[in-house]
């Protein structure tokens, strides 16, 4: 080969690298603040309903310091290459998505939507060559965020919050309904959908268990 | 996000994801179809340098210009691409070009060597998947790069052909100094590109079997005063052990030495 062929393309080479290496470091913070506000989100398992805001909102911060991240992985990504590198960081961005759905649920009772997932994250509608998040991301995010909810409506009612099985049951059908208007191919995102049924399931005998000792006061059925 | 726009929403979700499962369908078949036609591109060469013909250099030409005109439909196919592959979407269904792609690197590097007897560079490759409306789509360094390191299987093919031919020694030699050249080239980009390493492991049993082939006359060559029909008895033998070693290392698969 001829050697100014071989410096060009070992330059080019060396380019890519620099970027990845780049990316790699934001990833490392990204994963560890992630891990933080997973810690945090795991004691809503334990936290009485009156004392949940509180708890919420000690995880703000940490997530809205999420956007110093996708800010700095923008910031690195050559013009049109977002794909080529966003394998990198879609683990994260998933926790990341799964933790905001979960605050808002929490919070308000209500499905955050993908725009307003990114404008948590601090994704701008301008980066999209260089930086966006995938429905695909969203959806593996949410699709978490049911797990836990399976295991957090057996933890509430625990705690005493009867309630809760049947607004939870009422949201996750929802979602389940969604996704099943999707045309998965056979990837991740199809079998862990399959599996949602089993937490369906799960969050059914948690109603069907209050429901049979009275535990909820006798509403009409279920919509 | 209120109740009933769930369901529309996830309307919304359904269409992208549809689009973009439609489109890699679509480009997974372009890419076989570029495949395709460079396969024949290559067997076509590899027909035609062993055409009889008193102007080797001649012979040479006219094998890479059909090689190439069979090549470029597959220009058509890529020209059909650029608007699928436009702006981000080229680093999303990379995966799905590039067998087409490198499979083309391929053939028309083979055909450039057949007539140039050089490597053909990335800006030649750019410049073949490209019109006068510029690029078909951006040329990925990695593509390029393991395309041209199938070129070294074609070239032990092209060599061990010609070895009987008249001249066939002058350029077998010729090309085993080629492909250790571009051995030794490539082993400086092996940490940056996949599957690369695994190439250059097969580059280096291609070299190998050249360099046999050549021994093998050499050696003997030496020892007898053969004439040339004899000659060409041997190293027809010769070669035929060099096809059983090959499906030999089929059967292996390769595994644990890679």
């Amino acid at each position: 080969m001829d050697p100014r062929d071989l410096e060009s393309l070992n330059s080019l080479l060396e380019q890519d690298v620099g970027v990845s290496e780049n990316i790699k470091e934001q990833v490392k913070e990204f994963d560890k603040r992630i891990r933080t506000i997973v810690g945090i989100l795991g004691k809503i398992h334990s936290t009485p309903s009156h004392s949940m805001p509180e708890l919420l909102d000690s995880v703000d911060p940490v997530l809205h310091s999420c956007s110093e991240i996708t800010l700095a992985i923008a910031d690195v990504i050559p013009p049109d290459q977002f794909w080529r590198w966003k394998d990198m960081w879609s683990n994260s961005m998933r926790s990341a998505v799964y933790a905001a759905a979960l605050i808002q649920y929490l919070r308000n009772g209500t499905l955050l939507s993908l725009p307003r997932a990114s404008e948590i994250l601090g994704i701008n509608g301008e980066w999209k060559d260089r930086f966006s998040l995938p429905v695909e991301d969203y959806l593996h995010g949410l699709i978490s965020m049911v797990n836990e909810l399976s295991r957090y409506v057996i933890n509430a009612v625990t705690l005493g919050q009867f309630e809760e099985p049947v607004r939870i049951s009422n949201f996750v059908k929802e979602i389940f309904s969604g996704f099943t208007m999707l045309n998965l191919k056979n990837d991740s995102l199809r079998r862990r959908f399959d599996s949602l049924k089993y937490d369906l399931k799960k969050i059914e005998e948690v109603v069907y268990d209050v429901s049979l000792r009275k535990l909820v006061p006798a509403n009409p059925p279920v919509q | 996000m209120a109740k009933d726009s769930v369901l529309d929403v996830f309307e919304q979700f359904r269409e992208e994801i549809d689009d973009g499962n439609d489109r890699r369908e679509r480009l997974i078949k372009a890419s076989r179809d570029v495949t395709n036609i460079s396969k024949k591109s290559i067997f076509l060469l590899h027909r035609l340098v062993l055409e009889d013909s008193s102007d080797d250099q001649a012979l040479a030409a006219r094998a890479a210009s059909s090689g190439r005109q069979k090549l470029s439909e597959a220009n058509t196919i890529f020209k059909n691409m650029r608007e699928e592959l436009i702006g981000d979407r080229f680093w999303r269904y990379q995966r799905q070009v590039s067998p087409g792609v490198q499979e083309y690197i391929e053939a028309l590097s083979f055909a450039h060597y057949v007539e140039h007897h050089s490597l053909i560079s990335y800006q030649q490759v750019q410049n073949a998947l490209s019109d006068s409306d510029g690029l078909f789509f951006p040329l990925a360094v990695s593509d390029y790069l393991l395309g041209l390191s199938d070129l070294t299987g074609e070239l032990m093919r092209f060599a061990i052909s010609n070895i009987s031919r008249r001249g066939g020694r002058l350029k077998a030699s010729e090309v085993c100094a080629f492909v250790r050249e571009c051995k030794s080239d490539f082993e400086r980009f092996t940490p940056h590109i996949r599957d690369l390493s695994k190439k250059q492991y097969v580059t280096a049993n291609s070299l190998e079997k050249i360099e046999a082939a050549a021994y093998a006359i050499a050696v003997r060559g030496s020892e007898y005063d053969l004439p040339p029909e004899k000659w060409d008895d041997l190293v027809a033998q010769v070669t035929t052990r060099f096809d059983l070693n090959d499906r030999r290392e089929h059967e292996d698969g390769y595994n644990g030495n890679v």
